[in-house]
Parts: structure tokens; sequence; C-alpha cells
């Protein structure tokens, strides 16, 4: 029997790895963001939201899949924040898709391509 | 012909037209109407009438919003939120005017109870606001049945030009009468799932939707779509469900089942707030298919979509 792969190994569904940027003022995510790991992502974007000055940086490549209410938890912290603009930097598809439908008119948001 | 309201009550009479002459006059009437009235107009109706009324109205046309049915409506279940309510809240404070037309007789069966179900939920959307939602009805081509479930959605008909009030009036008969009991091929590939599976319940998805033929922004939207069911069924089904994927008439269907009961016959038919934080995950379905399909009963709920290949 191979123990990694046999009845010890538990699912837990979606994973999610976030934290604040090196260097620049915002935050990277690793992972997927979806109901079970929604309230890190929710709380790192009110850090991010706390810390905001101007620009903040949201880079997303690590990411592989954010639902609706992921999206939405990033777009009403852009709407709220005071002044300045987010900048979402290698979003998995879905990201730019939900904008789209959901805040087509969404200034502050920055959205730089895969 | 006159239907002109100037109150806050909703007005929502279905047109029995018989030839293309009939259409052209009554529709360009009503909107001529709306307009003398300094209302704001939006017709929405598959292509060739968009065109009748287009012509017929000349020059007045350019005060007037156009939108092929056949592209805005595929599926009945974003009109209300995606052409209804998206033209009246652009225009608050005001009484709105607008010849909506989703049934046509290239309608499939698989989508024609979600044209009447749309059709009774108008009442209930637009219920005390001011608004008139005229809906054209081709008596020479559409069903008998259909023209009766008509008279059932609509509170008044317009017939050889005069209008009554229908006596079948009872919207909530329709939603009830197409909550039909939905079977899945026996081909259909089916995965369990709860809330630690929603990852793996995804790629499923994704794996059997792109080997039935779905590709590029379609098969994004599928992945989208069977996560925001999944998560409701873990949030609100019980905890988890069942998704089946499978292949019908050129089109990929997927449908979760859950034992859930949706009470709320306008759920995903709303269109949330800007900064509202829930309430778009069943919109999202509404928006990306090209039909949507739901049963609910007290010992579970189906919700099944359909994308073009």
């Amino acid at each position: 029997m191979d123990g990694a792969d046999g009845p010890a190994r538990v699912r837990t569904g979606a994973v999610l790895d976030v934290g604040p940027l090196a260097g620049r003022p915002g935050i990277r995510a690793r992972g997927e963001i979806g109901v079970s790991t929604r309230l890190s992502w929710e709380n790192a974007l009110t850090e991010l939201s706390r810390r905001h000055s101007e620009v903040s940086y949201v880079e997303l490549s690590g990411v592989r899949f954010v639902d609706v209410a992921g999206v939405t938890a990033l777009a009403v912290t852009a709407m709220n924040l005071p002044e300045g603009r987010m900048v979402v930097e290698r979003p998995p598809p879905q990201l730019p898709r939900l904008l789209d439908l959901f805040w087509p008119s969404l200034r502050r948001i920055e959205v730089t391509p895969r | 012909m006159s239907m002109t309201t100037t109150d806050g009550t909703f007005t929502h009479p279905a047109l029995f037209y018989r030839s293309q002459d009939e259409y052209a006059d009554r529709t360009v009437a009503f909107v001529r109407e709306g307009l003398a009235a300094g209302e704001p107009v939006a017709v929405a109706v598959p292509g060739p009438n968009l065109e009748l009324v287009r012509t017929g109205l000349g020059g007045d046309a350019r005060d007037v919003t156009f939108l092929d049915m056949t592209d805005a409506g595929r599926n009945p279940g974003r009109i209300i939120p995606g052409v209804l309510r998206a033209f009246a809240d652009a225009h608050v404070r005001v009484r709105v005017r607008i010849v909506g037309e989703p049934v046509w007789s290239g309608r499939s069966a698989a989508e024609y109870p979600a044209c009447a179900q749309h059709e009774a939920l108008i009442n209930a959307a637009f219920a005390g606001r001011p608004a008139t939602i005229l809906c054209p009805y081709d008596e020479t081509r559409l069903a008998p049945d259909v023209l009766a479930d008509a008279l059932v959605t609509h509170p008044t008909v317009i017939a050889r030009g005069r209008e009554r009030v229908s006596e079948a009036y009872d919207w909530q008969a329709v939603v009830a009468r197409y909550n039909e009991a939905l079977t899945r091929p026996p081909e259909a590939g089916v995965l369990a799932f709860g809330a630690g599976e929603l990852p793996e319940v995804r790629r499923f998805a994704v794996g059997r939707a792109a080997s039935l033929g779905l590709a590029g922004q379609r098969l994004q939207d599928a992945e989208l779509a069977v996560a925001e069911l999944t998560t409701n069924s873990v949030v609100h089904g019980g905890g988890g469900g069942t998704l089946a994927v499978w292949a019908e008439a050129g089109q990929v269907v997927c449908e979760v089942r859950d034992t859930g009961r949706l009470t709320d016959p306008l759920a995903g038919r709303r269109p949330p707030e800007r900064g509202q934080i829930g309430g778009r995950g069943l919109l999202l379905v509404h928006y990306v298919a090209d039909l949507v399909r739901v049963h609910t009963a007290d010992d579970g709920t189906a919700v099944r979509f359909y994308l073009d290949v």
C-alpha cells in the first residue's frame, strides 16, 4: 500500500496560499479561490485595502480558478478604495470574464493578462 | 389601440398577430405612443420582426433601443435580468415601454417550458413597477397550447385590434406546470460530490465537456457555471449532490442535483446592485448558458444548463 495515496490522504477541497507581495504594495495568491478558501482570500483583500494608497497589486499567476464570489470580493474591495487603483496581474480567465459580465465599467481595476 | 398608462402600475399585454402587416401596424403604434409620451422604448424581438418595426418607424427608430431576441434572449432565463430589467433600471423614475417577443415558432421542446415560465415570472419581477411590456405571439405559426399559455401568463390580450382582460390569467399556474421532472439519459457521465470535491467535480465537468466538443470561452463558461451550481449545492442544497454531463442535439448539457428546494422563483433573475456581495451565482449560469431548465420539489432540485458546441 502506498501511504501517500491511501486512506490517510484527506480530501479538503481547494487550497489557497495568499500573502503580501515582496517589494511592492499588495498581495499574491496561489491555488484556487472558492467557497472553502473564501475566508483567507477576503481577509487578504481586507488587509490590502487597509494598507492601500494610490496603487495596490494583486498577483494571481499561480491561481488556477476563481469563482463568482471570489471576483465579487475583489470588485467590491476595489469599489470601496478611497482613491487610486488596483492592478490585477495575470489572473485566471474567469476573472476578466466575470468583471466584463458584472462590472463592465469598473475603472478601479486594471487587468494585465497572462 | 390605447394601452397608455401613466400611473405606476405594470401592464403586460399579449399581442396575437396573424400577418407581418398586422405585426408592424400594432407594434409601431405601440412604440409611437410611448415616444409621444416621452417614455424610453426598447424593442427586443427576433431579427426579421426587428426589421419590420425598424422600417415601420422610419426616422423615429433612432429614439428606440433595438435588440435581437434570438441572441439577447436565446436563454429565456436571462431575459428578465439581461434585457427587461437592464433597460428599465437604466431609466429609473420614468415609465418604460418594451416590445418583448420571447416565444417564436423555432423554439425547441426543451426551450419552451423555460419560455413559458419566463413569461409568467415577468409579472412577479415587474409587479408595482411603471412599465408596459407588450409580448407579440404569432397566431398562425405557434401551437394552440402555446397561445393558451399566453392567456394564462398575460393579464390582458390584444387580438384583432381589441384589448380584453384575460379570464385565464394565473401566472403561478404556468410556473408550476412547467416545473417538469427532468430525466438524465443513461449515457450521462455522473459524479457525486461534497464540499471536499468541488475542484474535482469541476475538473470532471471540464474533461467531459471538452471530450463532447466544447472549447474556448464556452468551455470556460461551463466550468464557471458548474462551479456555481455545485457550490450552491454545498452551501444551500444539503452539503453536496451529483453532477451529470452529456451531449444532446448539438449541445453539451451539465446538470447538478441536490436535496435542497428552490423556494424563490426569481432566483437568478434579479440584477444585483453593483456593490452587492452575493446573489450572482445562478445569474451567471443564466447569462452564459443557451438554456437553463430547473425542476424543484420537496425531495430535491435539478438545475441543468445547455451550451451549443
